[in-house]
């Protein structure tokens, strides 16, 4: 069962880009293990790789070397179509800017991920009521967003973030948008969420929103500065591969 | 995403964009609008010709001074030619082997007079012996024009069923009197209903007998002869027969040129079918470029909705949606928007053949044909122009698309 509790294991993940020129190393060699129902802050500044580290786990994105196995699944050999795949079933996306489709209502949006994964109609609707439901948005399923508040909105994400049950629900500056007592409701909505048994990454600069994950990964310059772990929680304690 | 689900997305989105929609379709309701009214009127003006014009029977030809005339010079030439007489006409019914019936006939436009009532614009046609067989004249009451009527050049008519109603009301008109000039007939009898033709009332009409109406207005008179050949097979020999017999009357030799015009029906509905192939190729010439021109506008529109959806788009991936999804998502859009185009195209189309049957004499018979081709054409279109647009949406890079503003 050891091995199985391992969701994500990156191994000397590099990412380049060609500016011009020059090759600019947004990652120079990542290694990190994220076991399941983990708590996972990564934090860093702006520049330091942290957004291409969430698009390569988020598989928006593939690395130029190394090798990311998520779920079993090893990632980097795959083809687009099986990537969006992956992002439809086992990736809870929730982004900074909500992210959700001003047109659509708010069932529709948390549906969105179900229509490409291909279930009926009326599954559909009853998975996307439950997870709205789950982050306490009953009966708001016919609002647009621009009726909702900002607090409402991410809910509204992190339901549609839900509803396909994924393996990782990564967010990226999930509070950037909001002040800071909606922020914390954001929050709590995530620790319940990670204590009803879900893996979340959220990717932050901000040192009071990180200090509600369990662990704390720091990126700098595109590699690993400090991987620490708060608390004596349930978590067992995260496995470091080299030093 | 299923195709019933991209159909559905793309409808609302059409919706939610409604003007941009309705310029967008002008192009295609255009081409459609066209084909389905021109094939409309076509079609009409075919089911009012070939009966027009073949309903004079079959192995029916007719020989005249003038012919088919379709400009004013040959107009002119013609005018040149000696008249047809009744004279000809007794000719070729004693002389012709293959002709089962020559049947003089002329016309002219008059004002009957019963009382004080009164059918002006009336046709007033001057019918030889045997036109019963010659041509569709059934009748409701009374009887038809006879030898004796011909022989005796006497005054009877047999009238159209709205002449009846303006100069006798509820009057039976058989063996009453109508007026034409100062000359009095003797109503004998009437003809069925036959409806108007291109505008024109085929019931204001007045039979009377040949010979009567030369005795009347003379023998300068553009009598036409029509001939029935014994069978199909005779008729071209039977045309061959009249035109040397006539020609010898006239002093010709057999290898000139004749100065009368021998027409079929066939002929004239052969040079009316040309006609209608010249406004068909017009027709496509129009839809054609009206259809490239709204492919191009619907291509356009298109590349601006993916600019404008970057970020829906970069959404979409990031939730699962596969390239081909959201091809699919926007080549349903474009194909939506051009089938709108041509159903809005087959409204247009519909409503403008039923104005113009309404308000003009032009006869107008939608086809479903017509229908289905130009819905088939605008949603092609949509098709086509909607491919490139649609691809160029699916190679967004899905990281770089949601970092885009809008």
């Amino acid at each position: 069962m050891a091995s199985n509790q391992i969701l994500i294991e990156l191994k000397g993940i590099e990412r380049t880009y060609r500016v011009g020129e020059e090759e600019v190393h947004a990652l120079a060699g990542i290694d990190l293990r994220i076991q399941r129902n983990e708590f996972l802050a990564v934090m860093g500044p702006s520049g330091s790789g942290k957004s291409t580290l969430m698009n390569l786990i988020g598989c928006l994105d593939t690395p130029t070397r190394g090798s990311y196995l998520l779920n079993g699944i090893a990632v980097e050999g795959l083809d687009d179509d099986e990537l969006a795949r992956i992002r439809n079933l086992e990736i809870g996306f929730v982004f900074q800017t909500f992210n959700l489709l001003p047109r659509a209502d708010t069932l529709r949006n948390v549906e969105l991920p179900l229509v490409y994964a291909g279930l009926p109609r009326a599954e559909r609707k009853r998975r996307g009521l439950h997870a709205l439901d789950l982050v306490g948005l009953t009966g708001c399923g016919h609002r647009k967003p621009n009726e909702l508040s900002g607090g409402q909105r991410q809910r509204v994400a992190i339901a549609r973030a839900l509803v396909t049950n994924p393996s990782l629900i990564l967010a990226d500056e999930p509070t950037g948008n909001l002040d800071s007592k909606t922020g914390e409701e954001i929050l709590s909505v995530f620790e319940q969420i990670h204590e009803a048994g879900n893996t979340i990454l959220l990717v932050t600069h901000d040192e009071g929103i990180a200090r509600h994950a369990r662990r704390i990964v720091r990126i700098l310059d595109g590699v690993i500065a400090s991987d620490t772990l708060r608390g004596a929680g349930g978590t067992p304690p995260p496995v470091r591969l080299e030093g | 995403m299923s195709l019933l689900e991209a159909l559905r997305l793309a409808a609302a989105t059409l919706w939610a964009n409604r003007l941009r929609t309705f310029l967008t379709i002008l192009g295609n309701v255009v081409a459609v609008s066209s084909v389905v009214a021109v094939v409309a009127v076509i079609n009409g003006l075919n089911s009012y010709v070939s009966e027009q014009i073949l309903s004079t029977g079959t192995h029916v030809f007719s020989i005249s001074k003038f012919g088919f005339v379709t400009d004013y010079d040959t107009w002119l030439k013609m005018m040149r030619r000696k008249d047809l007489t009744l004279d000809d006409a007794d000719a070729l019914s004693r002389q012709m082997q293959y002709a089962s019936a020559v049947v003089p006939v002329v016309s002219r436009s008059e004002t009957l007079r019963r009382g004080r009532d009164e059918a002006s614009g009336a046709s007033l046609v001057g019918l030889g012996d045997g036109y019963p067989d010659l041509r569709t004249l059934d009748l409701e009451t009374g009887r038809h024009l006879t030898r004796q009527d011909m022989l005796g050049r006497a005054q009877v008519a047999v009238i159209g069923v709205e002449v009846r109603d303006k100069l006798f009301g509820s009057i039976d008109p058989i063996g009453q009197d109508l007026r034409v000039g100062r000359d009095r007939f003797l109503v004998v009898g009437v003809l069925k209903k036959r409806g108007s033709v291109l505008g024109q009332s085929q019931d204001n009409i007045v039979l009377i007998p040949v010979t009567t109406y030369v005795k009347i207005y003379g023998k300068r008179n553009p009598i036409e002869l029509n001939i029935r050949s014994t069978g199909p097979e005779t008729l071209e020999a039977a045309q061959e027969e009249a035109s040397m017999i006539l020609k010898l009357r006239r002093g010709l030799k057999p290898w000139d040129e004749p100065d009368f015009s021998v027409e079929t029906s066939q002929m004239l509905y052969s040079f009316y079918q040309n006609i209608t192939k010249g406004v068909y190729g017009l027709t496509i010439g129009i839809v054609a470029v009206s259809l490239l021109v709204g492919g191009i506008v619907i291509m356009n529109i298109m590349f601006v909705s993916v600019t404008e959806r970057t970020r829906e788009i970069g959404i979409r991936r990031a939730l699962g949606a596969r390239r081909r999804d959201v091809v699919l998502q926007f080549l349903s859009e474009s194909v939506a928007l051009a089938a709108l185009g041509g159903i809005f195209g087959v409204i247009v189309g519909m409503a403008g053949a039923i104005v113009l049957r309404a308000t003009t004499p032009l006869p107008a018979s939608i086809q479903l044909w017509s229908v289905v081709v130009g819905l088939l054409l605008a949603s092609s279109v949509g098709l086509f122009f909607g491919i490139y647009p649609a691809f160029r949406a699916s190679q967004l890079v899905p990281v770089e698309a949601l970092r885009r503003e809008t």
